[in-house]
């Protein structure tokens, strides 16, 4: 099933080490209180279990997946593509 | 079964939870337990020590599916290996035993009769369920739950729930769950643990360990192992708990660094291997001494388990061994390939070559891991390792072999195996639109590798002059020594005398069969190939005009022996010779000896992948029914000859028998024109002796037509075809033949002298089976004893008929029914359902063997040979009620 790329947030409970953000390598990180936010495109859902697998290899606390949609006022007509949940 | 604690080594300093171990006591109370939990939740270690305990009331199997396990057969290997082997460890360096391809009811029907079979109350431990990515494994699992032993229990323990429906087994309250939550440290226990561990803490530390690490078993246990002669304990807990890093992750930082450097290195270069000993541990941290490390750091307890009781192979529990590949890609990047490539050349130079090839695909070396896949896949295709293949081919990405030559030979190599030979043609093809393109000295190898898969595939579909060309072809290339000379010339050449034999035997060139097929067992014997050598073997079980027909039987049965001393007994490639075994005693008289064999040829033959030696084994049964009188039974088998006949494009050695037993069949089943369609059916075949088979069917049709006059001019016309030399198959049958038709014509001189023909045929090879199949008793009669000159053999086969058949259709039907015994009455009446043994034996309360010897019986009783026939008998016998229920 080809799913279009989508903008994902992850947040994880604790706050991530070098070692374990090595893991998410395509994800931007930001540590949020005692909590990690990992932000980034992921290319289809392939990618997006990938992340979630390696979230629970790592003995990880999964809070919230999210798709971040884009605007629904988007002005970018090039943008075709209708946004999807997950 | 791992009812001996000694044999795997539990890592010290781990608290006994006997909580939980009574929790678990109770769970298998019901039949399927599943274990879900994150990684670290302690699942392996619980299993671990609740399979250790001491007891009587059960034998615990215990298997670990291997990482990324995508191979069904692998894994049910691996199940069977576990019921069977009562130690609970398994040898690292051994591979799980390649058998033949199991089918989906093969598999299933083993592991439940594997768990039937024990004294003990059987419990079936999989750890690692979520490592399972094979759908087919799953779905057989689901069936193996679906129809468990009534006494034996199945344990399941996943990072997550598994994808296996357990729906009816919860509405039958079947099912006991143990979730993350039932597995967390009580603080109690979280106190218990600092003590064994001999920590020293005050009750806040303890209290603040046990809520910061929430009970989680890995974070405790990495606490401990840091705690453990740090300075400062109260310190080390008030900044783990004050600090808001993940718990895991700071843990198994902590723990690393408060190794020493060399033990860190060790650590971390080693992480990339799913297992390890010394030397390879040794390679990879390229220093001496790791062994020594590892069995400390399991003495620690830190999250380093050894696989054998030895403790000689290693690995690091799943959740250390990925923060360590982590911390090794961070900080040691450019390391990593090379390390794949250390790790590579160790596995390939110890035999593991599809650890090898992981390791080279991993190195990001893709020709290098085509390359081994090609050195080795024609020797895993010589000791019939077709699971191995399918394990190496599943490291490369789908479609990889368009790109490579040696990759598509593989996959042909595999589907060849299991006897899609389509599929196996589509890939030969493919490869060979590689070779134009390739360098010469690797195009002549292609070459020699297509050839003798294209020979493998020719003899498998039984076309003659294709075995023969591409036998020329692979000679000529195997003598060219222009180049540089083949490695694997004397495998090949054993493989060509093994195709080209089993080729000609089968189209009755037994001369040459047997000239090539000695070469071969012989070259392979030479060469060490067992398994070349029993398929050789395994095929010389014809008389020829050198073997006798004593001797092709005593060879035979020395085949079979071969194989079970090489531990290759239950491959299919044994089948001819225990169909000859079993074809050889009927023709001798001896039915149960022929009987016994024959229940094992089928056991072990894979009629879809050879249907050339199915051919055989059908014309055995038939021919065991026939002597017996069971005539109905020996049409179905005669006729389903026929049918795998038809399935070859060349003509059967056997064809010709077959089809004129079929036809006499027929015709004894009062069944004329049947019989004649049979007879036009057939194309007319060259083989002047096949031929006396047609006669004799033809002469058999019109005795049932009341013409035996007509009997007698048919068989005046079946020409002399007795070799000089060899047994005279058809000419006793028609001989006897002939006496029966004086006799019915009052002409008892002629009988007489018909019948002293057809012993005196019979005697060289003691050829009793044609007096049981054609019914001569009354014939023999006819005979004045002190007139023959084959008194002790015309005894025997008195004997024989007496003891054997109840020719008359009526005494077969009448006297069968006291013959089944109450309780296979039982078991009988449910075979018309669609119940499986399992649940027949649930139903009447007995094990699944004891359904098997009933369903056995009963067969063998009613002259059936499956459910369906044994069905179909009981119903003509009104055994069971013709209705469905």
């Amino acid at each position: 099933m080809a799913t279009p790329p989508g903008l994902y947030a992850i947040r994880i409970r604790g706050r991530l080490g070098a070692t374990a953000l090595s893991a998410f390598p395509s994800m931007v990180s930001e540590l949020k209180g005692g909590e990690t936010v990992l932000t980034g495109l992921l290319e289809d859902r392939s990618a997006l279990f990938g992340v979630v697998a390696q979230i629970e290899a790592l003995g990880l606390e999964l809070l919230e997946l999210r798709q971040i949609r884009p605007r629904s006022t988007s002005r970018q007509s090039g943008d075709d593509r209708p946004s999807q949940g997950v | 079964m791992a009812t001996t604690p000694t044999e795997v080594s539990v890592a010290r300093g781990l608290l006994d939870r006997e909580d939980l171990l009574q929790l678990l006591d109770r769970a298998v109370t019901k039949r399927v337990t599943v274990i879900s939990a994150p990684p670290g939740s302690g699942k392996t270690s619980l299993l671990r020590a609740w399979a250790d305990r001491p007891t009587h009331l059960r034998c615990v199997a215990f298997v670990s599916v291997d990482r990324d396990q995508q191979n069904a057969q692998r894994f049910w290997c691996a199940v069977l290996d576990a019921i069977r082997s009562p130690a609970g460890s398994i040898d690292p360096e051994t591979q799980p035993a390649a058998t033949a391809a199991l089918d989906d009811d093969q598999v299933v029907d083993r592991v439940l009769s594997g768990l039937a079979e024990q004294v003990q109350p059987a419990v079936l431990v999989i750890d690692d369920l979520h490592e399972l990515r094979s759908a087919d494994a799953l779905a057989q699992l689901a069936h193996v739950l679906a129809s468990l032993p009534s006494s034996a229990r199945v344990v399941l323990s996943s990072r997550r729930d598994p994808p296996i429906r357990l729906h009816q087994l919860r509405l039958a309250d079947e099912v006991t769950e143990i979730r993350a939550a039932d597995l967390r440290f009580t603080e109690r226990e979280t106190r218990e643990l600092l003590v064994e561990s001999a920590i020293t803490l005050s009750d806040a530390g303890a209290a603040a360990l046990h809520q910061r690490t929430e009970g989680w078993a890995a974070g405790l246990r990495l606490a401990v192992i840091s705690l453990s002669g740090h300075p400062d304990p109260e310190r080390f807990v008030a900044e783990f708990s004050g600090g808001d890093r993940a718990v895991g992750e700071y843990l198994l930082a902590e723990m690393l660094e408060h190794q020493p450097s060399e033990v860190q290195r060790m650590l971390l270069r080693t992480s990339l291997v799913d297992r390890m000993n010394g030397e390879l541990a040794d390679l990879l941290a390229g220093r001496s001494g790791s062994e020594q490390m590892l069995l400390e750091l399991e003495e620690a307890n830190a999250f380093v388990v050894s696989l054998d009781p030895q403790r000689t192979w290693f690995r690091y529990h799943q959740l250390l061994a990925d923060f360590l590949r982590l911390e090794l890609r961070r900080t040691l990047a450019d390391e990593v390939s090379d390390l794949h490539r250390r790790a590579a050349r160790w596995f390939a130079d110890h035999g593991d070559v599809v650890e090898a090839v992981r390791h080279t695909l991993a190195a990001g070396d893709w020709p290098d891991a085509a390359r081994l896949v090609a050195e080795h896949s024609f020797r895993w295709v010589l000791d019939g390792q077709s699971g191995t293949i399918d394990a190496v081919l599943q490291a490369f990405p789908e479609g990889a072999s368009a790109d490579h030559p040696d990759l598509a030979l593989a996959h042909a190599a595999s589907e060849l195996n299991h006897g899609r030979l389509e599929e196996a043609a589509a890939q030969l093809a493919l490869a060979e639109s590689h070779v134009p393109s390739a360098p010469p000295a690797r195009r002549r190898r292609l070459t020699v590798a297509i050839a003798s898969l294209r020979l493998a595939l020719a003899r498998r579909s039984g076309q003659f002059s294709e075995v023969i060309e591409q036998v020329n072809l692979l000679e000529a290339s195997i003598a060219d020594e222009s180049s540089e000379p083949l490695a694997m010339g004397s495998e090949l050449r054993a493989v060509a005398l093994l195709n080209l034999g089993i080729v000609e035997t089968w189209s009755r060139r037994f001369d040459d069969a047997e000239r090539h097929l000695s070469e071969g067992a012989a070259l392979a014997q030479a060469i060490g190939r067992p398994y070349l050598e029993v398929a050789c073997r395994a095929h010389q079980v014809f008389p020829t005009t050198l073997v006798s027909l004593a001797t092709a039987r005593a060879r035979g049965r020395q085949a079979v022996a071969l194989a079970e001393r090489y531990g290759l007994g239950d491959r299919p490639i044994l089948a001819p010779a225990l169909g000859a075994v079993a074809f050889w005693a009927i023709w001798m008289g001896a039915f149960d000896e022929g009987e016994s064999a024959l229940r094992r040829a089928w056991e072990v033959a894979e009629p879809q992948i050879d249907p050339a030696a199915a051919v055989l084994l059908h014309m055995v049964t038939g021919q065991l029914h026939a002597a017996r009188g069971r005539h109905q039974a020996a049409l179905e088998a005669f006729a389903a000859g026929a049918q795998a006949q038809s399935l070859l494009t060349g003509v059967h050695a056997l064809a010709t028998p077959v089809v004129g037993w079929l036809a006499a069949t027929q015709a004894r089943l009062r069944m004329p024109d049947e019989a004649r369609e049979t007879l036009i059916g057939f194309p007319a075949e060259p083989g002047r002796m096949g031929l006396s088979f047609i006669y004799n069917a033809r002469a058999v049709i019109c005795m049932v037509e009341g013409d035996p006059a007509g009997a007698l001019d048919v068989l005046r016309d079946v020409p002399d075809v007795t070799p000089p030399t060899g047994p005279a198959f058809t000419l006793v049958e028609t001989h006897l033949l002939a006496g029966l038709a004086h006799l019915h014509l009052g002409d008892r001189v002629a009988a007489a002298a018909a019948a002293e023909a057809a012993l005196v045929a019979a005697e060289p090879d003691r050829l009793i089976f044609p007096f049981a199949m054609t019914q001569a008793a009354e014939l023999l009669d006819a005979l004045p004893r002190h007139e023959t000159a084959h008194g002790a053999l015309l005894a025997d086969i008195v004997d024989v008929l007496r003891g054997e058949s109840a020719p008359s259709t009526e005494r077969e039907r009448g006297s069968q029914r006291e013959e089944l015994s109450p309780s296979e009455l039982r078991v009988l009446r449910y075979l018309p359902t669609n119940l499986t043994r399992p649940e027949i034996a649930r139903e009447l309360f007995v094990s699944i063997n004891t359904v098997n010897t009933h369903i056995r019986n009963i067969y063998s009783k009613l002259g059936a040979r499956d459910r369906s026939s044994a069905v179909q008998h009981a119903r003509e016998l009104r055994l069971v009620s013709t209705a469905r229920s």
